[in-house]
């Protein structure tokens, strides 16, 4: 198996960036996730990696080296992921339990196949056209059967969501697959931060026009730059599916030809919930200079 | 993504009152040069660097950044800060240690004692191509390890591992000392942050945990390493990697080939860190600091006439199974 990953999640206007993103891949099989902690609710940066934590331990448990069957996966992933952030907000005792959004994209034996809950995105780009792409769980997306105008028209704001991990109401989720790869077939995984600003077409030209590596951390910079100093979060993961004899590779590449049984690799953090601060500024710089010279100076005193 | 390696400085330029004289090593975090302070001691000097998202041409100073990698550039930062900070905080002779850290040209700079010597693969590598029964004397391995032991159980203390211990990473010097370098992969072991994990090990050396990267790591990952470098340094290779080992392990067999040459003790401590569950191991260096200085008299058992039968025979098997892929590979490609 042989392809190409890039991922990226940059911090907008925001305090937090409750983006999460990673993937994990066997010899012959890799998944992708990503989440987005919901706003308005407490800690849904901690919904966000609980729910990749639980889904990429029960992927590593699974995929030996392939998962079996994808569907029954898919829905026990997302249903491990919100027992997991249930469980964690009945711990901690919270009155309103942490919730994100999650898309996952299993690739094995030359086909995709998605599960989403939310407004995260799946897109398939082939030969720079939109294949298909997931539909938010937003009413304004999936507006509700037999509504007047006038109550639709109150649902048209993009972000009200009327399902996610992490809610007292069960999940509602949607899946699909398995769908062929041809050569050169990107998939992509995106937070709203990047949807929201940039059209479909947009994505789609974007990706379209060259490897992962360079389409996506530009892509995400038009994005964060279009949006300015507001901007929401913008997170994305590409994958780009390559024929084993391709010999034009792309930097990033994974070839999993190689790897023994049992081996798994992956990008998704166990633990430490804590994503720290997001970028380093000049003044934490020059902090962490003057801290280490402190140390220099401490440890060199110490050995006098 | 660039392609082209960054430039180097070249010799004579002046960073934060060091000269430059050589590089004398360019990894993926960045170029290590030998230089000279301004009393004309020599030191190396770490310069922050990724050749992934960073380039330079020859002939300029700052390195160019594009601004889409630029938080990836700030993140791989932040682990050139954690190894300065793990680096500070240990003064100890067999830790590499940092003596200044300073911002410059856009980038910042680690200065370390310059090493004269070589690293203990070296050493591996010309001993075992003298094909002598021994690679190295028990007496020397046991006095190496003792001083790299000294320096681990420190790094431990301040709650860090090193997680890429191999005998490319012991450098011994011209006076005979043994010293852990390269601390890159150092992580604190309580603060993990960052939002990516890169799946990073050295085959051979890593513990099967490695692989994993879940929280199962601790300081037994890096007994696992030394358990893995004390076998490279009695067979003159590296072991087979973990995952290979979790189907068939070899590793026993190996080490009875040893009897005899080696006294049971050392073989045995081998064994006990090389143990694949991470609970089998010595659970902190000072336990296994008790096992090897232990006293008394080595005890050799030799091996017995039906063993080295058996062994011979495996011997025989496994060189046949060698011959026959390097036949197969030589019909692939012939030359």
């Amino acid at each position: 198996m042989k392809f190409s990953v890039f991922q990226v999640s940059r911090k907008g206007g925001r305090q937090l960036n409750e983006d999460r993103m990673g993937y994990s891949y066997t010899r012959s099989s890799c998944i992708l996730l990503l989440a987005d902690g919901m706003g308005g609710h407490p800690e849904g940066e901690v919904a966000a990696q609980l729910a990749l934590q639980a889904m990429s331990a029960l992927y590593q448990k699974q995929a030996n080296p392939e998962i079996a069957d994808i569907p029954a996966f898919l829905t026990s992933a997302v249903m491990a992921a919100h027992r997991q952030i249930i469980q964690y907000a009945i711990e901690k005792g919270m009155l309103d339990t942490p919730r994100t959004t999650v898309v996952a994209a299993i690739v094995q034996n030359g086909t995709a196949s998605w599960a989403h809950c939310g407004d995260s995105r799946f897109y398939m780009v082939r030969k720079a056209q939109l294949v298909v792409r997931t539909r938010d769980h937003s009413y304004l997306e999936q507006p509700p059967k037999g509504h007047s105008p006038a109550r639709l028209a109150a649902h048209q704001n993009r972000n009200i969501l009327f399902t996610c991990l992490g809610s007292p109401a069960k999940p509602v989720f949607d899946m699909a697959g398995p769908v062929p790869l041809q050569q050169g077939d990107k998939i992509l995984l995106c937070s709203d931060g990047l949807w929201g600003t940039l059209s479909d077409d947009e994505i789609v030209h974007e990706i379209g026009q060259g490897v992962v590596g360079q389409t996506v951390p530009d892509m995400v910079e038009m994005a964060l730059q279009r949006a300015g100093a507001t901007s929401d979060n913008v997170t994305a993961i590409a994958l780009e599916w390559e024929t084993p004899d391709d010999f034009e590779s792309t930097k990033g590449d994974h070839q999993t030809g190689q790897m023994h049984d049992g081996v798994y690799a992956s990008t998704v953090q166990s633990g430490g919930l804590d994503s720290g601060e997001d970028d380093l500024d000049d003044a934490a710089i020059e902090r962490s200079i003057a801290e280490i010279n402190e140390a220099i100076r401490r440890s060199a005193a110490r050995r006098r | 993504m660039s392609k082209v390696k960054p430039a180097a400085l070249p010799p004579d330029t002046v960073i934060g009152g060091y000269r430059i004289i050589r590089k004398v090593a360019a990894g993926g975090f960045g170029v290590v040069y030998l230089a000279l302070d301004s009393e004309g001691q020599q030191v190396a000097v770490k310069e922050y660097l990724p050749a992934s998202l960073a380039s330079r041409s020859a002939g300029e100073l700052a390195p160019q950044v594009p601004s889409e990698k630029l938080s990836l550039y700030r993140l791989g930062l932040k682990s050139f800060f954690e190894e300065g900070r793990a680096l500070a905080q240990i003064s100890h002779p067999s830790v590499v240690s940092v003596m200044n850290f300073f911002r410059e040209n856009e980038t910042v700079y680690m200065v370390m004692n310059y090493l004269e010597g070589a690293a203990l693969q070296d050493f591996i590598i010309t001993a075992r191509d003298q094909k002598q029964q021994k690679v190295f004397r028990e007496s020397t391995i046991r006095s190496l390890f003792d001083e790299i032991l000294r320096g681990l159980r420190i790094v431990h203390q301040h709650k860090m591992l090193h997680l890429d211990i191999k005998p490319a990473n012991i450098f011994i010097t011209d006076d005979n000392k043994s010293v852990l370098i390269d601390f890159g992969a150092a992580r604190e072991v309580l603060s993990k942050e960052g939002n990516f994990i890169r799946p990073m090990y050295t085959p051979g050396f890593a513990a099967p945990e490695m692989y994993r990267r879940d929280s199962s790591m601790g300081p037994w990952t890096d007994i696992y390493a030394i358990g893995a470098c004390m076998y490279a340094c009695m067979q003159g290779y590296p072991p087979n990697e973990a995952p290979q080992r979790l189907e068939k392990d070899r590793i026993a067999t190996a080490l009875t080939r040893l009897r005899g040459v080696y006294s049971d003790n050392l073989i045995e401590v081998v064994e006990w860190c090389m143990a694949l569950d991470p609970l089998s191991r010595p659970q902190s260096v000072f336990a296994l600091q008790k096992e090897l200085s232990r006293e008394g008299e080595r005890r050799y058992t030799k091996l017995s006439v039906a063993e080295k039968v058996r062994l011979q025979f495996d011997t025989m098997v496994t060189d046949t199974k060698k011959n026959s892929k390097a036949l197969a590979s030589s019909v692939v490609k012939p030359k």
